[in-house]
């Protein structure tokens, strides 16, 4: 079962490949059989309708490449020349008195370049595939004539965007909404990491230019980000997923026990206990993380009832504790643990929902049978309740996992301007021992304006999600685990 | 021809609308000014007033809300985009004219002859070190707005008398038999810069940007990093101190634990409502390294205006910065706000004379110093300040106070990028 699992994955990987060839070849054939006027559409881009006598479409396709070809003269070949060198010319400017204005030269600012040529990239990739596919469409047309065949007016073809094709019409504005507000970043992020973009070179005023491999090198080789860079990184790292290990699995227990507390008949009135479980979802998580952060900091309300009650004292007489507060959030072990246990708090009451809605739908019929042969609730959590949970939740398991190793809300808010750390080779790389690679991600570019480095640590982390999440769905989601379950 | 026409139609259209844009620019003078959220009712009134002092042109100024403290973030995430007018605080400068953010004052400020004023006015009028701190090199950058951005010692007078507020060991004696607590932040290296600067080390800001620190040798005064260090701990392990972390001092007075605390004038009303009767502030003490009396030298900063190089009304908003800056507006400021003046006439006024905390912020100004550090200083030099407070270093222990230090200035000194 397993292997002919992996075969269908290959197969898949082999088809998307396939499909990529089929597409060229297509096109080859079309251009090469094609009429005058399929092989003219490469030229204009309405000749192969107009020639069918769908003039709407012509007109469409008409209009289409004149607003690529305006928007490659007018706006792309602004930007795109300059992008093998992200810009030569500096800002320079001169006070004119009589305007009371600033007179400035036309200078380039290399983020824009960066920016609009990646986006102009964008835009002729899909030209292109368009023109592809037209001279394709134009030669299927020639086809269809040939063989006599009923050839769609423009109204008919409409029709078939909401009838055969409604799949196209549903998912043109998610892919479009993709394209913009994902896909382009995330390669404007990918080519940051190959730039020398940081503090001493940020447009406008100054020009920032392609630097190879080099931030990957001084991420692994060493010394060239901070002082202890390969230090720091190594323990933020290690912390990362320590914390998205426990983060991940503590709430994940939790939830599945308190729903099962809150499930038992033996539990009076659960409609009352997941309700007040519930509210902690309700107030916004900012809101309770930065109240739990007070409380628990050093001269926060947790240490002053502490030492009220003798508490601190005695920590610090058997010598955990060398300060005169209890560092809840402030000291490395302390802070982890503790954030760790604040986590749970936050996020069992999510996980809670999502146990019980399975519980309500584990099979009845399962669960009698077993209770007939006589299994005991131990045997029956252990043996059907907690592998169809782990069956369901199971990829909720893994985004969770990824969502953790990236969580930077908890970590951020319980531990910014609380926790200092006294580790000087860590200081002097700007991180803390409690931070996530997101956390010291965030303060390197927002304190420091190193972007060069944060995206190349940023492809780090995708890389690290990314091969992650297809190792643990590949294991997750193999086929001869569901025969079990139906 | 269909498309011709309307391609026509479409140039017409625009090219009246930016020739209509043009003619309007001459007339309305639009400027954006960011000040604090507190600033916002006083600088809608002086807005008005400067609106009034040039009847002759129309202006269209609006006011957005952006802290002073995190002014530089915002301008530079886009600089193009921001503030024409923006308030700031005097450690950003350095970043924001690195960054190109600042219109020279030496270029654009010859605008100023529109209000009948020029830049020496400016500089004659407000006080030295204010205009020494606006400047890099020998280029002006920014209007002084307030002074007094430092920390001096505010204590309870019915506990501590004015002689034991003068040294750390008379004023932790005093508090020693009171059962409170002298407090004071030393993870920050705003803070715990000043047991340094006090004994004649210094930090300062390299052409490229990396900053320069001395503090693990030996300072012009002749003292070792190690002495001041030991003092600093000697302090810190006296049980009468209280180490706080930074931000945390308001929170600390009012829980009425403190009998004095090391603070700046925004935490003026906390410690009088606390202290009562009692409020009173004075310079920071001396401390002690082996026979000799330090006195302690705190930052001394500013909050300046300044103008973004990238203004499309550069000129305007000169003017705009300096009206929002002169004697009459500062002195509004201090009438509304209670912040320090810079302006020499408004510090001289019986008003600002009678107001304890910026008495003792401005009895700083002869000894503070004027902090320009890059960026890397803040991270190592709190941790530095950390291990301080949590008694992680010994003052028996030279040799690892030694390395602590060295550490601290390769990490303060790394280069930047």
């Amino acid at each position: 079962m397993a292997s002919e699992k992996k075969e269908g994955a290959a197969a898949a990987v082999g088809s998307f490949f396939k499909a990529i060839g089929t597409f060229f070849s297509d096109f080859g054939t079309a251009f090469a059989r094609g009429d005058a006027f399929v092989k003219l559409s490469a030229l204009w881009m309405g000749a192969g309708y107009a020639r069918r006598k769908q003039y709407v479409k012509a007109v469409i396709m008409t209009v289409l490449e004149i607003a690529v070809i305006a928007f490659t003269l007018q706006f792309a070949m602004q930007y795109v020349p300059k992008f093998g060198t992200l810009g030569t010319v500096k800002m320079e400017k001169v006070f004119n008195m009589e305007t009371m204005k600033s007179d400035f030269n036309d200078y380039d600012n290399s983020f824009q370049i960066l920016l609009f040529s990646l986006f102009s990239f964008v835009v002729w990739a899909t030209a292109i595939v368009v023109w592809m596919k037209n001279i394709v469409n134009a030669y299927r047309l020639q086809q269809l004539e040939e063989a006599g065949k009923h050839i769609n007016t423009f109204k008919e073809d409409l029709h078939s965007y909401i009838e055969e094709k409604f799949h196209i019409t549903l998912l043109t504005l998610p892919v479009l909404g993709v394209v913009i507000f994902t896909a382009i970043p995330i390669l404007l992020l990918i080519f940051v990491a190959f730039t020398n973009y940081d503090q001493q070179h940020m447009p406008p005023s100054e020009l920032f230019t392609w630097t190879g491999f080099s931030n990957f090198l001084s991420l692994f080789g060493g010394g060239g980000l901070t002082v202890t860079f390969s230090y720091a990184f190594v323990r933020v790292l290690g912390w990362t997923l320590v914390w998205a290990f426990f983060a991940t699995f503590t709430t994940y227990i939790g939830g599945i026990l308190l729903s099962l507390l809150l499930n038992s008949k033996n539990t009076r009135l659960p409609k009352m206990w997941r309700t007040l479980f519930i509210v902690t979802i309700a107030v916004p998580q900012f809101v309770s993380l930065l109240l739990v952060r007070n409380f628990f900091s050093n001269g926060g309300i947790v240490n002053t009832i502490c030492a009220n009650i003798g508490l601190t004292g005695f920590l610090r007489d058997i010598g955990l504790v060398s300060t005169s507060y209890i560092p809840f959030l402030s000291a490395p072990g302390w802070a982890h643990v503790m954030i760790i246990l604040i986590n749970i708090w936050i996020g069992v009451p999510y996980q809670m929902l999502i146990a019980t809605g399975v519980l309500m739908n584990l099979p009845a019929d399962q669960l009698e049978s077993a209770r007939v042969d006589g299994a005991s609730k131990f045997q029956i959590f252990r043996k059907i309740t907690m592998p169809y949970l782990l069956f369901v939740t199971g990829p909720a398991l893994v985004t969770d996992f990824v969502k953790n190793i990236n969580n930077f809300n908890v970590i951020y808010l319980l531990t910014q301007d609380v926790y200092v750390t006294t580790n000087q080779a860590m200081a002097n790389s700007q991180a803390k021992e409690v931070d996530l690679l997101v956390t010291w991600l965030f303060r390197l570019t927002q304190e420091y304006y190193n972007y060069k480095m944060a995206s190349a640590i940023g492809i780090i982390v995708f890389i690290i999600c990314a091969l992650f999440t297809l190792v643990a769905f590949n294991r997750m989601i193999k086929g001869d685990r569901e025969g079990t379950y139906q | 021809m269909k498309l011709k026409k309307v391609l026509a139609v479409a140039l017409a259209a625009a090219t009246v609308a930016s020739s209509a844009m043009c003619v309007q620019a001459e007339e309305t003078i639009s400027l954006t000014l960011w000040g604090a959220e507190e600033d916002q009712a006083l600088l809608g009134e002086l807005v008005e007033n400067f609106k009034a002092a040039f009847p002759d042109q129309t202006f269209d100024i609006q006011i957005g809300v952006e802290s002073e403290s995190t002014a530089k973030d915002t301008v530079l995430t886009d600089v193009e985009a921001a503030a024409d007018v923006f308030a700031f605080a005097d450690d950003q400068l350095s970043d924001l004219v690195n960054a190109g953010a600042l219109a020279s004052l030496d270029e654009v400020g010859a605008a100023l002859q529109v209000a009948g004023r020029t830049l020496d006015d400016v500089k004659s009028e407000n006080d030295e070190g204010s205009v020494a701190a606006t400047m890099i090199g020998d280029t002006m950058y920014a209007f002084p707005m307030t002074g007094g951005n430092t920390f001096f010692l505010y204590y309870d007078s019915s506990i501590i008398s004015a002689e034991d507020a003068a040294s750390w060991d008379t004023l932790l004696a005093a508090a020693d038999g009171s059962g409170k607590k002298v407090g004071m932040t030393l993870a920050s290296g705003w803070y715990n810069a000043s047991f340094f600067y006090g004994a004649g080390f210094t930090t300062g800001l390299n052409e490229d940007q990396t900053t320069s620190i001395d503090w693990n040798g030996t300072s012009e005064a002749g003292y070792t990093g190690v002495d001041v260090v030991k003092a600093m701990l000697n302090i810190a392990g006296n049980s009468s101190f209280m180490a706080i972390a930074d931000g945390d001092i308001s929170n600390q007075l009012a829980s009425g634990g403190l009998c004095a605390a090391v603070s700046g004038d925004w935490d003026a009303s906390a410690a009088q409502s606390i202290f009562g009767d009692n409020y009173a502030a004075t310079k920071l003490p001396t401390f002690t390294i082996g026979e000799d009396q330090v006195q302690q030298a705190p930052p001394y900063g500013y909050k300046f205006v300044g103008v973004n190089a990238y203004s499309e009304n550069a000129g305007w908003a000169v003017v705009l910065a300096d009206f929002l800056t002169n004697e009459e507006s500062q002195a509004t400021r201090f009438a509304q706000r209670g912040l320090a003046p810079t302006n020499l006439n408004v510090q001289a006024s019986d008003e600002v004379q009678a107001n304890v905390a910026i008495a003792a912020a401005a009895s700083e100004s002869e000894f503070g110093v004027l902090q320009r550090v890059g960026g890397k200083y803040w991270d190592p030099s709190q941790t530095f300040g950390e291990m301080i407070a949590q008694g992680t270093l010994k003052a028996d222990d030279d040799a690892a106070i030694q390395e602590a230090l060295d550490s601290l200035v390769e990490g303060v000194t790394a280069a930047v990028g």
